[in-house]
C-alpha cells in the first residue's frame, strides 16, 4: 500500500528485474532518505532490527556472540513467517525492518514478491553454499538447511524396504503412513518439490496416494509421527530430519525409547535426492541500518553462527566447511539432496496447497 | 425509559464517549471487512468451496456444539451449586473453579494429546483403551473444560442474585429440588447462561493453536491457510466475514434470550435463598462434581508439564515475560472493564445507536486475533498515510512510525478482540438494578451520584470486576495478535510457551504455560475475596 503511495511498486520492479540497476535507484530514492535521517540519530549506538519466524535457542546465542563481536545491538521481533511480512509490508517505507529471517523457502520467496527485500550481492559472504540454496535474483540467501525425510518402524519394516519419496504411495503401505496436517510449511514445499519434478497431475497422484495410505487423520507435530510409529498405530512417517535428532538428544526416557524404535533415512537418494528446506534471510528493502543488517547476515554465515545450528538446533550448516561437535547429527550425514533451487518451493506453494485441498489431505 | 432523565440514565455526555469507544474497538474488524469487500482477489474462494469449505463448516459446527454443550453443563451445574448450595469446600472451591479459564486451551491441547497418544502414558496404562484427545470432538472438549468458567462465573451470580420465591413455590407445590432447579432457577439464570455460552462458542470458533494441533480443521484454519497458502489476506477476510456473521448468529440468538427472559430476570437482593446444606454421600458428590473438571481441565494438563518441566531445562527471560504479560493484561483489563460499564449504561438509554455499538463492539469477539491484528495494522498504517502528506509538508520527512508495533497498537487489538467479554457481564450485572431500585431512591431523594455509587456499585461491583478479570485472563492467553504487533524485544510468557509447544518442546514450554495461571493467580485472589465479601 504504502510502497505504492511512494510511486514504487516493487512487484512490477522485479519484473523488470532485468533494468534493476535503473527502477531501484529510482525506488530506493525515499527510502534513503528516512534510512539516513535515522542512521544518524542512531550514530552512537549501532542497533540492526530483525523480524525472525525463528524462535530457536541457537539464535538468542548467536545473536549475543554477534553483538559482542561487533558491538551492534539487534532489536527482535519474532512471529510467523506471513505475519511478519503482513507487518513488513503494511509499515511500508517506514519500517524499521533491517533484516528478515524465516523458516521456510516458500516464505522468503512470498516476501520476495511482495517487494520487502532489497537485492544484494551475497556471492561474497556464501562461497561454498550451493548454488540452490541462493535466490537467483539476490533477494536473499539461506544459512542452514532442514531435510524432510522418512522413518520407518525397526520391527515392522525392513531396511531397504522403502527407499523413495514415490514408495509411500504405493499400495503397500496402504494404513500405515503418519503425516501431520497438510497446513505444515514443511508438508507444503514437500510437495512443491514433487509439483516441481513430477508437475501437478503426478504430484496429485502422489498426495492422493499417501492420504489413501495415512493410518490415522494427521495430527501433532513431527514428534508425534515418531511417537505413532514407536506405539504401533503405523508403520512409516514424514518428518524433519531435526526432530528425530532432539529425540535422540533428548533427557525424556519416552523420547528416546520412540527415536531409538525407528530408524530414519534420506529418501530417493538414487534419484531427486532428499528434499531440503532452508532457513534464509534477506535485508529488507527499507532497512533503516542496511550495513548492519549485511553485517548480521554474514555473522549467520559465519563459522560461528554455522556450528551453532549444528550443535544447537540440529540443523545442517549451509557450509560444508565448518567443523562442529554433533554425533547424533553427523551419524545421519552425508546424504544427496534434491538439487532443485529453493525458491522453487515457493513458485509451487499455492498448487501444491490446492493439491492438499483436492486430495482431502486434512 | 427513553426520555432524558429516566431513572438508571447516566449524563449523556457518559453514553456517548460509551458508543464512541465502542465503535472503536469495532474498527479492526470493520477495517478487515473493508478489505474483503474492496480488494480484488483470484478464484481461490471458489476452488475452497469445491474442495474444504464443506469440512471446515461441519468441523466448526461440532466444535461449537461439544464446547458449548460442555461449558454450558458444567457451568450452570457449578454455578448452581456454588450459589444455591453448601457443603465442605466450597468457599474455597468457588474462586478455585475460575482458575482454569487461566490455562490457554492449546496448552491443554498440548498436553493432552501428549498424555493420551499413541504410546503416551494414558495410552500405556490403558492398553490403548484410552482414546486420543483429537479431532473436532477433541478440540471442543479442551475447550469445555477451560471456558466453562464463562458460563459458571456469570450463571453463579445469577443464582446468587436470585430470589427463592419461584423456586419455593415450586418446592411448596410438590416439584423435587432438581424439578424446582430445572423449572424456576434454570429458566431465570437463562439469560446469565446464554451470554456465557456465545462467549464459549465464539472463542472457540476464533480459536486456531488448539484446532490446528488437535487436527479439527475448522473455519478459522482455513482462513488462515487462504492467508498463508494463497498469501491473499483478501480471500482470508473473506472467510472471517462467515466468522463475524456467525457471531452475528449467535450474539442474535443471545439477545432474543436475554429479552424473552428479562421479565423474570428482576432480581431483588433483599430475600436471598437459604442454601441447601448438603452432606454425606450429596456432598461427596457434589465434591467430585467439582474436582472432575478442575482436574481434566487444570490439574492433569499442568501435573503433566510439571512433570516434563523436571526433565528439562528452563527457559530464560521468564521473570520479564511475567512483568510484560502482567502489564499489558492489567492495563488492558482496566480499560476493557470501564468500557463494559459504559456501555452497559449507555445500553440502558436503548438508543439504536448504543445499541449497535455494543454489539459492533462485540464483533472481534468472532475473529482469530490475526486477523483483528491485521485490521489494527491497515488502520493504524492507514492513519499514518494520511498524516503523511501535512506532515512532510511541514517537516519535509515521512511520518514516523509512531502506533504500529507499540504497547498501544497491542491494547488496541486486545480491546477489539475481548471488548464483548466486558460488555456482556457488565450488562447482566446492570440489569440487577432494576428501574424500581432506581426509582425508590429518587423518590427518598437521592441524587445521581449517589444513587450510583451507594445502589448500582454494590450491586454491580462484582460482574464488573469478573468481567475485568475475564479481559485479564484472556490477554495473558492470547497469541497471534501479540506475535504480530508487540514491539522489539517484548516477549510475553504465552508467546514463549508457544515458540516451544509449536516445536513440541514440551518441556521447555511447561515452564510458561505454569506461569500464565500462576500470573492470573494474584489478581483473582483478590477478586475472589471481593466477591465473597459481597457474598456475605
Amino acid at each position: 500500500m504504502h510502497v505504492n503511495q511512494i510511486g514504487c511498486d516493487m512487484n512490477s520492479v522485479k519484473l523488470l528485474a532485468a533494468a534493476a540497476g535503473l527502477a531501484l535507484a529510482a525506488c530506493s530514492q525515499p527510502a534513503t532518505d528516512i534510512a539516513s535521517d535515522q542512521t544518524e540519530a542512531a550514530a552512537e549506538a549501532r542497533v540492526v532490527n530483525v523480524y525472525s519466524a525463528r524462535h530457536y535457542s541457537s539464535d538468542a546465542a548467536i545473536y549475543a556472540a554477534f553483538t559482542e563481536e561487533t558491538g551492534i545491538e539487534v532489536n527482535l521481533v519474532s512471529a510467523s513467517g506471513d505475519q511478519l511480512i503482513e507487518r513488513v509490508r503494511a509499515d511500508g517505507a517506514r519500517s524499521p525492518a533491517d533484516v528478515i529471517i524465516t523458516v521456510d523457502a516458500a516464505r522468503l520467496h512470498r516476501a520476495e514478491q511482495a517487494g520487502l527485500f532489497a537485492a544484494a550481492d551475497y556471492s561474497d559472504l556464501a562461497s561454498g553454499i550451493g548454488a540452490n540454496l541462493i535466490d537467483p535474483e539476490g533477494y536473499w540467501v539461506s544459512f542452514a538447511k532442514r531435510s524432510r525425510v522418512i522413518a520407518y518402524s525397526n520391527d515392522r519394516v525392513q531396511p531397504g524396504e522403502i527407499t523413495t519419496y514415490a514408495d509411500l504411495a504405493d499400495p503397500r503401505w496402504e494404513g500405515r503412513i503418519c503425516v501431520r496436517e497438510s497446513g505444515n510449511a514443511y508438508n507444503q514445499s514437500l510437495l512443491a518439490s514433487m509439483v516441481a519434478h513430477l508437475g501437478e497431475d503426478g504430484a496429485q497422484a502422489w498426495a492422493q496416494g499417501i492420504v489413501d495410505n495415512m493410518a490415522r487423520e494427521p495430527q501433532g507435530g513431527d514428534r508425534t509421527q515418531i511417537n505413532g510409529i514407536a506405539a504401533g498405530e503405523c508403520d512409516v512417517a514424514i518428518l524433519n530430519h531435526y526432530y528425530y535428532a532432539m529425540m535422540v538428544n533428548s533427557d525424556d526416557p519416552a523420547a528416546q525409547a520412540a527415536a531409538a524404535a525407528v530408524t530414519l533415512f534420506f529418501p530417493s537418494q538414487e534419484t531427486t535426492g532428499a528434499h531440503v528446506n532452508v532457513s534464509g534471510a534477506g535485508i529488507a528493502v527499507n532497512a533503516p541500518h542496511p550495513a548492519e543488517a549485511r553485517e548480521l547476515i554474514a555473522f549467520f554465515l559465519g563459522d560461528y553462527a554455522q556450528r551453532a545450528f549444528a550443535e544447537m538446533t540440529n540443523e545442517i550448516p549451509v557450509r560444508g566447511d565448518v567443523s562442529w561437535d554433533n554425533p547424533t547429527l553427523a551419524a545421519m550425514l552425508p546424504f544427496t539432496e534434491d538439487d532443485l533451487n529453493v525458491s522453487e518451493l515457493g513458485d509451487h506453494n499455492e498448487t501444491a496447497q490446492r493439491i492438499f485441498d483436492r486430495v482431502g489431505w486434512q | 425509559m427513553d426520555k432524558a432523565g429516566s431513572p438508571s440514565r447516566l449524563p449523556g455526555r457518559t453514553s456517548g464517549l460509551a458508543v464512541l469507544a465502542a465503535l472503536v474497538c469495532a474498527a479492526p474488524v470493520l477495517a478487515v471487512a473493508w478489505i474483503a469487500l474492496t480488494r480484488d482477489s483470484g478464484d481461490y474462494l471458489q476452488h475452497l468451496a469445491q474442495t474444504r469449505l464443506p469440512v471446515y463448516l461441519t468441523t466448526s459446527a461440532l466444535v461449537a456444539l461439544v464446547a458449548g454443550g460442555g461449558a454450558g453443563l458444567i457451568g450452570t451445574g457449578l454455578g448452581w451449586l456454588m450459589a444455591r448450595t453448601e457443603f465442605w469446600g466450597r468457599k474455597t472451591l468457588s474462586w478455585i473453579l475460575i482458575l482454569p479459564l487461566a490455562v490457554p486451551a492449546y496448552v491443554a491441547a498440548y498436553a493432552w494429546l501428549d498424555l493420551s497418544q499413541a504410546g503416551g502414558p494414558l495410552d500405556a496404562a490403558t492398553g490403548g483403551w484410552f482414546p486420543t484427545i483429537r479431532g473436532g470432538v477433541g478440540a471442543g472438549l479442551m475447550f469445555a473444560l477451560v471456558l466453562y468458567p464463562y458460563v459458571y462465573l456469570l450463571a453463579r451470580d445469577t443464582f446468587a442474585g436470585q430470589s427463592a420465591d419461584a423456586y419455593n413455590a415450586a418446592r411448596t407445590l410438590g416439584a423435587g429440588p432438581l424439578t424446582a432447579f430445572w423449572r424456576t432457577s434454570l429458566p431465570m439464570a437463562r439469560p446469565a447462561v446464554a451470554a456465557g455460552l456465545a462467549l464459549v462458542a465464539m472463542e472457540s470458533l476464533a480459536d486456531y493453536g488448539t484446532v490446528s494441533h488437535l487436527g479439527a480443521p475448522t473455519l478459522s484454519i482455513g482462513l488462515i491457510r487462504a492467508w498463508s497458502g494463497a498469501g491473499s489476506l483478501v480471500d482470508a477476510a473473506r472467510l472471517s466475514l462467515v466468522l463475524v456473521f456467525i457471531a452475528l448468529v449467535v450474539f442474535g440468538l443471545e439477545r432474543a434470550q436475554r429479552s424473552r427472559a428479562r421479565s423474570v430476570n428482576a432480581a431483588g437482593r433483599h430475600k436471598p435463598a437459604p442454601r441447601l446444606t448438603l452432606r454425606g454421600g450429596s456432598a461427596v458428590a457434589a465434591l467430585a462434581a467439582c474436582l472432575t473438571p478442575l482436574a481434566l481441565g487444570m490439574i492433569i494438563p499442568l501435573g503433566r508439564l510439571v512433570w516434563l518441566a523436571a526433565h528439562t531445562e528452563a527457559a530464560t527471560g521468564l521473570a520479564a515475560a511475567s512483568l510484560h504479560s502482567l502489564t499489558l493484561a492489567g492495563i488492558t483489563a482496566l480499560i476493557a472493564a470501564a468500557l463494559g460499564l459504559s456501555t452497559a449504561y449507555a445500553l440502558r438509554s436503548r438508543t439504536a445507536i448504543a445499541t449497535l455499538a455494543a454489539r459492533a463492539a462485540g464483533l472481534g469477539y468472532a475473529v482469530p486475533g490475526a486477523v483483528a491484528a491485521v485490521g489494527v495494522i491497515a488502520i493504524l498504517s492507514g492513519t499514518q498515510a494520511l498524516i503523511d502528506p501535512a506532515w512532510r509538508s511541514l517537516t519535509g520527512e515521512v511520518f514516523p512510525i509512531l502506533l504500529t508495533g507499540t504497547g498501544a497498537a497491542l491494547v488496541f487489538a486486545y480491546l477489539s478482540r475481548f471488548a464483548a467479554a466486558a460488555i456482556s457481564p457488565a450488562e447482566t450485572a446492570l440489569a440487577r438494578v432494576t428501574p424500581s431500585l432506581d426509582g425508590a431512591a429518587r423518590t427518598l431523594g437521592a441524587t445521581r451520584r449517589r444513587r450510583v455509587w451507594h445502589i448500582h456499585w454494590p450491586l454491580i461491583a462484582a460482574g464488573v470486576t469478573s468481567a475485568g478479570l475475564l479481559v485479564f485472563v484472556e490477554v495473558l492467553k492470547e497469541l497471534p495478535a501479540t506475535m504480530i504487533l508487540r514491539p522489539f524485544n517484548y516477549d510475553t510468557l504465552a508467546i514463549i510457551a508457544h515458540n516451544f509447544a509449536s516445536d513440541e518442546r514440551l518441556g521447555e514450554a511447561a515452564v510458561p504455560s505454569l506461569l500464565i495461571p500462576l500470573v492470573a493467580l494474584l489478581p483473582m485472589i483478590f477478586v475472589a475475596r471481593y466477591l465473597s465479601r459481597q457474598d456475605r
